[in-house]
């Protein structure tokens, strides 16, 4: 049974489609990453699973529990860290955790929990008075509660720091190996691509692809791309490099050749060129999925217009 | 048990408010002045020209009937579209907990802060109040005691009501002004001036009983006219008349709606119409 299933669901606001026939599966164990430009539509979908927004037409069902019929099971086996939330000022942070676990029934140790997402110092500080990222970590404190069979992320390293962002990620793997399935949003790509397991992209209400990270890279064209400084190298040679097996394009720009190659060890490539012309110095570039990300936003934009 | 835990965490919340604080201490001290006033002075307040603890029960009341009004709407009027607006909501809704039960324990913990605030004025004021005349009447101090804090939950419950129905504090703060202008300020115009355009631009010499009834439904009168019913013979030692400005012998007065008991009824009816239009927006919108 997939931990989400989401059939043909749309949202419009108005005269503004939000999301535009959603198909999505997230399958149990599994993390997966939901990127989209900001108003892509992330935020919508992850509103509709949780009822605090209801579908114009189509069908959202957790654990096979109806998300409008059976929001109240949904969200007993959920944690969520939502987007957009506020903190309740007047109240510090253990105040907060206690309501949560005695609305949710668990039995967690509300010091423990802040202990975990490491703000256990601010318990007895009013809410209203910590930063940011403070904040982020409190009400990822409340999702982790009761152990969660399912975890929903928004933008969950908003407002944090590089260190907190990893930290982020340790407790999501953590969890995930717990055994809990992972569906967090993010318009971050490198956030994504160190955790996930798969990728959905989110343009404009519409989903562009859903693949494994790898997938995505061997789906595109952009992989990896070598600039090597070489001396002596003539105009001539370049023909000579395109035919180096591997290499899929090379261009000589500014006393650099730019090579990008396709399946073979770059070594392997690079020794081929030294033979052609001496490399004086080389750097590797490996697109990142925020390149792909660019490419499946802009694209479909380019369809659109 | 979800609603005792948003109830218990809504009432830490809102118990901070600074403006409720404020308010209970003009409240206080409104009800200190007054109270010496009436004592010193009671031929200036009622027509008994004695004062007595009866006397103090009924004048309270007008000061306590306009500090609810206003009290709830500033611990209440955000109870819901405040949180919608800034987006603490989204914590509470991603727990495991109905949107009903959040309405109902809203409901809960804001009558609660405002029962707080009023039983701190009542108890300093009234209690004030008996040591100046050297007397008081325990049963009728408790009845009148209880019936404000009633009325102070009803009131929550119009309020909060009114929050549940929207999504945005402005529109909020304007219902629940609006409301109070309506139904407590120029209330007991309205029916006065719906018989004055039926008459044909003039007033009648004798009002049809319904103005009676209209005028009745005013929270504040109905809480008014249900202290009059509850303590029926401290209002006739107070010389006290119930009917809004109207003056009507509660004794002789023969249709239901004109009796001092239909003032419960009408509470009533400001628990249940506000609760259920509250319920019915607010389990339905998108928040």
């Amino acid at each position: 049974m997939p931990a989400i299933e989401i059939n043909n669901l749309t949202k419009q606001f108005g005269d503004v489609v939000a999301v535009n026939g959603l198909d999505l599966q997230i399958e149990e164990g599994e993390i997966f990453g939901f990127l989209g430009p900001n108003g892509a539509g992330k935020s919508t979908t992850i509103d509709i699973v949780l009822d605090f927004i209801r579908p114009t037409s189509g069908t959202v069902s957790v654990f096979g529990h109806d998300a409008q019929q059976e929001s109240l099971t949904v969200r007993q086996r959920t944690g969520v860290l939502p987007d957009a939330y506020h903190v309740y000022d007047r109240l510090t942070g253990k105040q907060h955790l206690k309501f949560a676990i005695d609305i949710k029934g668990t039995d967690d140790d509300p010091m423990a929990v802040l202990e975990r997402v490491g703000i256990a110092e601010a318990a007895d500080r009013k809410a209203g008075g910590y930063s940011k990222g403070m904040k982020q970590r409190l009400v990822m404190g409340i999702a982790l509660l009761g152990d969660p069979d399912l975890l929903i992320l928004d933008e969950p390293s908003t407002g944090l720091d590089p260190n907190g962002a990893r930290e982020m990620r340790e407790i999501i793997q953590a969890e995930n190996e717990r055994g809990a399935t992972v569906f967090f949003s993010s318009h971050v790509m490198e956030q994504v691509e160190a955790v996930c397991d798969r990728v959905g992209i989110i343009n404009r209400g519409e989903l562009v692809t859903v693949d494994s990270v790898q997938g995505l890279r061997s789906a595109t064209e952009v992989g990896e791309t070598l600039y090597v400084h070489v001396t002596d190298f003539a105009e001539t040679d370049l023909d000579n490099v395109l035919d180096i097996e591997g290499v899929t394009s090379a261009v000589l720009d500014d006393g650099r050749l730019r090579v990008m190659i396709g399946e073979r060890p770059k070594f392997r490539v690079l020794q081929d060129i030294d033979e052609i012309a001496p490399i004086e110095d080389f750097t590797v570039v490996t697109s990142s999925l925020s390149d792909l990300f660019l490419h499946y936003t802009n694209e479909q934009q380019e369809v659109r217009q | 048990m979800s609603v005792l835990a948003v109830a218990a965490k809504d009432y830490r919340d809102a118990v901070q408010s600074r403006a409720l604080w404020a308010l209970v201490v003009a409240f206080v001290g409104v009800l200190l002045i007054t109270t010496y006033a009436y004592v010193e002075l009671p031929e200036m307040f009622g027509p008994t020209g004695e004062a007595t603890f009866s006397g103090l029960i009924f004048f309270t009341t007008g000061i306590t009937g306009l500090f609810i009004p206003l009290a709830a709407i500033i611990v209440c009027f955000k109870a819901l579209a405040g949180e919608r607006e800034l987006g603490s909501i989204k914590i509470l809704l991603s727990l495991p907990v109905t949107r009903s039960n959040i309405l109902f324990g809203k409901v809960l913990g804001r009558a609660a802060v405002l029962a707080t605030g009023v039983a701190v004025g009542l108890v300093i004021g009234l209690g004030f109040g008996a040591i100046l005349l050297g007397s008081v009447a325990i049963p009728t101090l408790i009845l009148f005691v209880v019936l404000s804090l009633l009325f102070a939950g009803i009131y929550a419950t119009i309020m909060v009501g009114l929050s549940a129905t929207t999504g945005s504090t402005t529109r909020a703060t304007t219902l629940a002004v609006g409301f109070f202008v309506v139904f407590e300020l120029i209330w007991d115009m309205v029916p006065l001036g719906v018989v004055y355009v039926l008459n044909g631009f003039s007033m009648p010499s004798s009002f049809p009983d319904w103005v009676f009834l209209v005028t009745q439904l005013s929270p504040a009168t109905a809480y008014f006219t249900s202290v009059v019913a509850l303590l029926p013979e401290a209002a006739v030692d107070a010389g006290v008349a119930v009917g809004g400005g109207i003056e009507v012998d509660p004794v002789e007065a023969e249709p239901f709606y004109v009796t001092p008991e239909a003032g419960f009824f009408f509470l009533a009816l400001w628990f249940v119409v506000p609760l259920a239009l509250g319920y019915y927006q607010f389990t339905r919108s998108d928040v």
